[in-house]
């Protein structure tokens, strides 16, 4: 060994060349890469992230709107049941009146008879 | 990396930048000798060695953008090659303490060198913990000052330099042991 221990270690880790096979191995790969093209799957994340986001607004709309449509469709029941009740009370109310008439028509003297 | 060196790989950095792939073959004919070198002798192993300096290089390709210069690639190139050795290193513990024959990969093709010397020093080195080792091959290897190492490595100044003065005392202490025990 040399005094100078230095220049043995420069000399003994001197850099060694893997070769030109390493060289034609390592830009296989680069091409191998690029052809996978790295930006498509990042891409095509992308894309599925925003699709599934588009897809849960749209669900939630969906559900807004369903839950509107019933509640609209069960204020139109309750109005029509309410309308019905009324129209049903109304023609019951003449129908009592027209029989009232009728009764009275058929029956003028029951009203003047002693008792009656 | 020599002014020259440095000047093309500005130049073949802006045309790798613009998608020109031969440009990037340069780049990385320009550095693979020190990419390849840290990682073996981080590592010790040729095969992984080669897996992890390819790895750095496909990042290389998928950061080039971040790239600002020549000076910076160089940089770049030697803290994610020894950050990834690092890593690796953690992960499988064993590779850290090879046997003395494992290291012969790593031996340089160095001219007028003693090739004996040459390899009994870079077993030793492959002997040393990971930092240390990494810090010390920045500056035989990579021929860095301290400075130039503490900001590779994420390390204070101070560090760097107490690594280097263990590492080689350490280095100094077990060469005369393996030369004594060579007799």
């Amino acid at each position: 060994m040399s005094n100078d221990l230095d220049d043995d270690l420069r000399a003994a880790l001197r850099p060694v060349d893997p070769g030109e096979k390493f060289t034609q191995s390592v830009l296989a790969r680069v091409a191998e890469e690029s052809t996978r093209s790295p930006r498509g799957p990042r891409l095509h994340t992308t894309t599925l992230r925003w699709a599934s986001v588009a897809l849960s607004i749209s669900l939630v709309i969906g559900i807004l709107v369903a839950h509107q449509w019933q509640v609209r469709r069960t204020q139109r029941g309750l109005e029509a049941r309410k309308e019905l009740i009324q129209a049903l009370q109304l023609t019951g109310e003449k129908l009592d009146l027209a029989y009232r008439v009728v009764n009275d028509e058929e029956h003028p003297e029951r009203g003047g008879e002693p008792g009656a | 990396m020599s002014e020259e060196a440095s000047c093309h790989s500005e130049e073949w950095l802006t045309r790798a930048l613009a998608g020109d792939a031969a440009a990037f073959g340069m780049l990385v004919r320009m550095h693979q000798r020190s990419v390849y070198s840290l990682a073996l002798r981080m590592v010790s192993d040729r095969q992984k060695a080669e897996d992890l300096a390819q790895e750095v290089f496909l990042q290389l390709h998928r950061n080039l953008t971040t790239i600002e210069s020549g000076a910076h690639l160089a940089f770049w190139l030697r803290k994610v090659t020894l950050n990834r050795s690092i890593d690796r290193l953690r992960r499988e513990p064993k590779l850290e303490a090879i046997p003395l024959e494992a290291a012969e990969g790593v031996v340089s093709e160095a001219t007028g060198a003693d090739p004996l010397l040459t390899r009994r020093l870079n077993t030793l080195v492959a002997q040393l913990p990971a930092a240390p080792r990494a810090v010390l091959l920045l500056r035989y290897q990579e021929d860095l000052d301290p400075t130039e190492i503490a900001r590779t490595l994420g390390m204070s100044l101070n560090t760097v330099k107490s690594h280097l003065k263990r590492s080689l005392s350490l280095l100094r202490e077990r060469f005369g042991d393996t030369a004594r025990s060579s007799i």
